[in-house]
């Protein structure tokens, strides 16, 4: 079974996706914020197969901060460089997605276009 | 008396009456014309001429003559040399009288084409303080007209004429030193001025047509311009000319290369102030059509520290038109100009650069506010698409879970709800206003009580004189509980409401502090951008709404917060003047029951309705009712909701006797009421006349 690393502080977003993950057969893991996204990642390192994280969410420090979910990025490379890892984002700023690829993104996912994201997934985890 | 006697009688009479008349000449033209006149006049003599010795002291140049022969050899430039062969001449090297009384003995002079009739001559020198300054020469048709004792009788009153020339020459310098001493203070006065408008006017459009006003105006002069190097360096252009001239090359956009094709050019390229006294020295630019009289021209540079900002250009219809005060006191303007212009000039390079930052802050503003706009509406509208997407796919595979859609449609609503919040708080400032007098503190207690906040925590101290502000009570309910909301999202035990008079006259300023967790620098930078939250699942619209209902009161708003030890919220809003009690009322007022809390308003209500003679009781518990023709109810109490008010005024049947009065109105509450049978809902009143109004 593929498990899914689920990370964004809109809990409805984040129970909505669950359940469109859940629906698509994956096991999700989720957080809220960066601290307990790296929490639960540490926790099921072997077991998570793709992450998905909001872009903009509280940091490591508890601050809402834009561009926060790149840090996790960034944190979760470093213990599994070769986690696919895809950036949500509301907005779809060409430097945002730029940096995320740079940080090691597989893709940079803007919400309200969602229709994609499980086929997103699937492809990215294909290509592995 | 003989003969030869009454002559020499009537010549030193007619000697003392022409010393007479010349002394009391001062003008030094006139003196030396109307003496001319006077001696032939009083003597009868066909011909008189003065001369002066030129400053080289090598010519006696005729400087006055008697009629039309005079004025020919006046316009000759008629001058004989110092000692040489001429009765003048000679008279002047041996100081001494000299008469000719024949043709024959001085035929070279006699031949003066301008006086063919002279016969005889006399010649006598004009001696100040033993030393020569002329001679004066008259002149008789009559052979032997002079003899050598009338030498001594005329020379008294070359004499006197002497002294007369020395005073006229005397009183004209003292008069043009005179002139000079007014002049110097007049310029100097000008060059005060222009350094007070330098210093006053900050604009150049505006100053420099005044320097160039004051130039001309105080000095008399034809023209003057005030020309500045443009951005290349390689031009000077005209910024400011006086009159039509210069209206006309302003218009003509005038400029000059800077170098030494021109005045104004040499005076920037060198640094150097430029004279040109004679036109044919600066052929090329008084060929200025616009200046046809330009005579003289000025041109100095205008330099502030090394740097040479432009030139003043200065021209006279007079040759030799600048003194050396001119010169000075025109140095010092342009000076105190420079200065000025660098002045402007960094004035105009602040705004520009405020400006810029102006600019750059709202453009920052307005993308936060988009982008957090843009993040707050995607994440509101992804659970509603992604939602209704799987629902539509577990339909279409006939795998409907009846948990799932339950909370499926709850999240649906959920995102649903939090939109029309923000449309809420959008289209609340929006909405008709409509100020009144409203009492601060009631307003205060009502926005808590709107927002189900713990009315323990709030300490309000009101000072009396500032009690009521002018407010559309509904809005400001909808601000202030976005910010006591706000206070107890951060964590309050306390929220502090305190309001007195401001310093401002006409102001009541208010204070909201709190003891939450405050924000940081950077939170607080952006606490204005809509949309922007450091709370999940906030719109971060509250700030921004509340901002705008107080600047619709006519108010201001500031924020201070300390992170961890909580924020303050500043209001300025126009202050109320209490209303004027008694109340009257008419005598079919009906009987009242107040349920309210036992509140700083309700007391009032009851005090003042008792004093008009009205009949009003106050209850908090909705227990039993008196029989009353009226039931007042206060929407936002913490004695009770509305909800046990509805149920019991439907109990006790009171339900058309009750009158929901409320700070904060709202369509959808309104709509209840009335549906569920109430009589009316009101906005609470606050004074006497809403009152009256209410219990008619």
């Amino acid at each position: 079974m593929t498990t899914v690393l689920l990370v964004d502080d809109e809990k409805l977003v984040l129970r909505s996706l669950e359940k469109t993950l859940l629906r698509a057969g994956y096991d999700v893991l989720t957080a809220v914020d960066c601290p307990s996204g790296q929490q639960t990642f540490a926790h099921h390192m072997e077991q998570v197969d793709i992450a998905i994280l909001d872009l903009n969410m509280p940091d490591f420090q508890g601050q809402a901060r834009p561009g926060s979910g790149l840090e996790l990025l960034a944190e979760l490379k470093k213990q599994k460089p070769t986690l696919p890892v895809v950036i949500l984002t509301a907005y779809d700023e060409v430097n945002k997605a730029k940096d995320a690829v740079s940080g090691g993104a597989s893709a940079f996912f803007v919400k309200g276009r969602e229709q994609g994201l499980v086929e997103l997934i699937q492809s990215i985890l294909n290509e592995r | 008396m003989s003969t030869d006697l009454q002559r020499h009688t009537t010549l030193l009479k007619a000697s003392a009456r022409a010393a007479r008349l010349i002394t009391l000449i001062l003008d030094p033209q006139e003196l030396l014309q109307r003496t001319v006149d006077i001696i032939c006049d009083e003597f009868g003599f066909y011909y008189a001429g003065v001369f002066l010795i030129e400053p080289s002291g090598q010519y006696a140049v005729l400087r006055a003559g008697r009629g039309e022969a005079g004025q020919a050899m006046l316009a000759e430039g008629h001058k004989l040399a110092v000692g040489g062969n001429s009765m003048i001449g000679a008279c002047i090297q041996n100081r001494q009288g000299r008469i000719a009384l024949d043709v024959g003995a001085e035929a070279v002079f006699f031949q003066n084409p301008h006086l063919p009739n002279t016969r005889s001559e006399m010649a006598l020198p004009l001696i100040v303080a033993g030393e020569p300054i002329g001679a004066l020469t008259v002149q008789s048709t009559q052979e032997a007209a002079f003899r050598e004792e009338d030498i001594a009788a005329l020379q008294t009153m070359a004499d006197q004429l002497a002294v007369a020339i020395h005073n006229s020459h005397l009183h004209r310098e003292k008069q043009e030193l005179l002139r000079q001493a007014e002049r110097r203070s007049r310029l100097l006065q000008a060059a005060n001025r222009v350094g007070k408008e330098a210093a006053s006017i900050l604009e150049l459009d505006a100053l420099l047509p005044q320097i160039v006003n004051i130039i001309c105006d105080t000095y008399g002069f034809y023209y003057a311009g005030i020309f500045l190097v443009d951005k290349s360096g390689e031009w000077a252009v005209l910024r400011a000319g006086y009159g039509e001239a210069g209206k006309a090359m302003l218009a003509e956009g005038h400029r000059l290369k800077v170098g030494p094709g021109s005045m104004i050019g040499a005076a920037i390229a060198f640094g150097e102030a430029r004279i040109a006294l004679d036109v044919g020295e600066e052929r090329v630019h008084f060929k200025n059509p616009h200046l046809p009289h330009t005579r003289s021209e000025m041109a100095l540079p205008l330099i502030f520290g090394k740097q040479v900002l432009g030139a003043v250009t200065v021209q006279s219809v007079e040759e030799r038109a600048f003194s050396q005060d001119d010169i000075t006191t025109l140095l010092t303007m342009a000076e105190h100009l420079a200065v000025a212009i660098n002045n402007a000039r960094t004035l105009e390079a602040l705004k520009q650069a405020h400006a810029e930052i102006l600019r750059a802050k709202v453009f920052e503003a307005l993308t936060t506010a988009t982008t957090e706009a843009i993040h707050w509406i995607g994440n509101k509208a992804l659970p509603i698409s992604m939602t209704v997407a799987r629902l539509q796919e577990e339909i279409a595979d006939g795998k409907v879970d009846l948990d799932s859609l339950r909370e499926d449609l709850g999240m649906i609503a959920e995102s649903a709800e939090q939109i029309t919040q923000v449309k809420e708080q959008l289209i609340g400032p929006v909405r008709e206003q409509a100020p009144r007098l409203i009492l601060l503190a009631d307003i205060v207690r009502t926005a808590m009580l709107q927002r189900g906040l713990d009315l323990s925590m709030l300490e309000m101290s009101i000072a009396p004189q500032a009690a009521y502000t002018v407010a559309d009570s509904v809005q400001l309910v909808r601000a202030l509980g976005n910010l006591l909301q706000n206070a107890v999202e951060a964590g309050a035990k306390t929220i502090r409401v305190q309001a007195e008079l401001a310093d401002e006259r006409g102001m009541l300023h208010l204070v909201l502090a709190d003891d939450g967790a405050g924000m940081s620098a950077e939170d607080l930078s952006k606490v204005w951008s809509p949309f922007y939250s450091t709370k999940s699942g906030h719109h971060g619209l509250g700030l921004p709404a509340a901002l705008h209902v107080v600047s619709q009161a006519q108010g201001r708003m500031d924020i201070t917060s300390r992170e961890g030890q909580g924020t303050q919220v500043e209001i300025w809003l126009p202050l109320g003047y209490a209303p004027v009690f008694p109340l009257t009322l008419s005598g079919s007022a009906p009987s009242v029951l107040l349920l309210d809390d036992n509140d700083e308003w309700a007391q009032a209500f009851v005090q003042e309705v008792k004093k008009a003679g009205g009949r009003v009781a106050h209850q908090t518990k909705l227990d039993s009712f008196p029989d009353v023709e009226l039931l007042l109810v206060d929407e936002h109490a913490a004695s009770f909701s509305m909800d046990d008010v509805l149920a019991a005024v439907e109990e006790a049947g009171l339900v058309g006797k009750t009158v929901v009065l409320t700070a904060a109105m709202n369509p959808e509450r309104v709509t209840r009421y009335l549906r569920a049978g109430l009589r009316d809902v009101q906005l609470k009143p606050y004074t006497p006349q809403e009152i009256a109004a209410l219990l008619v």
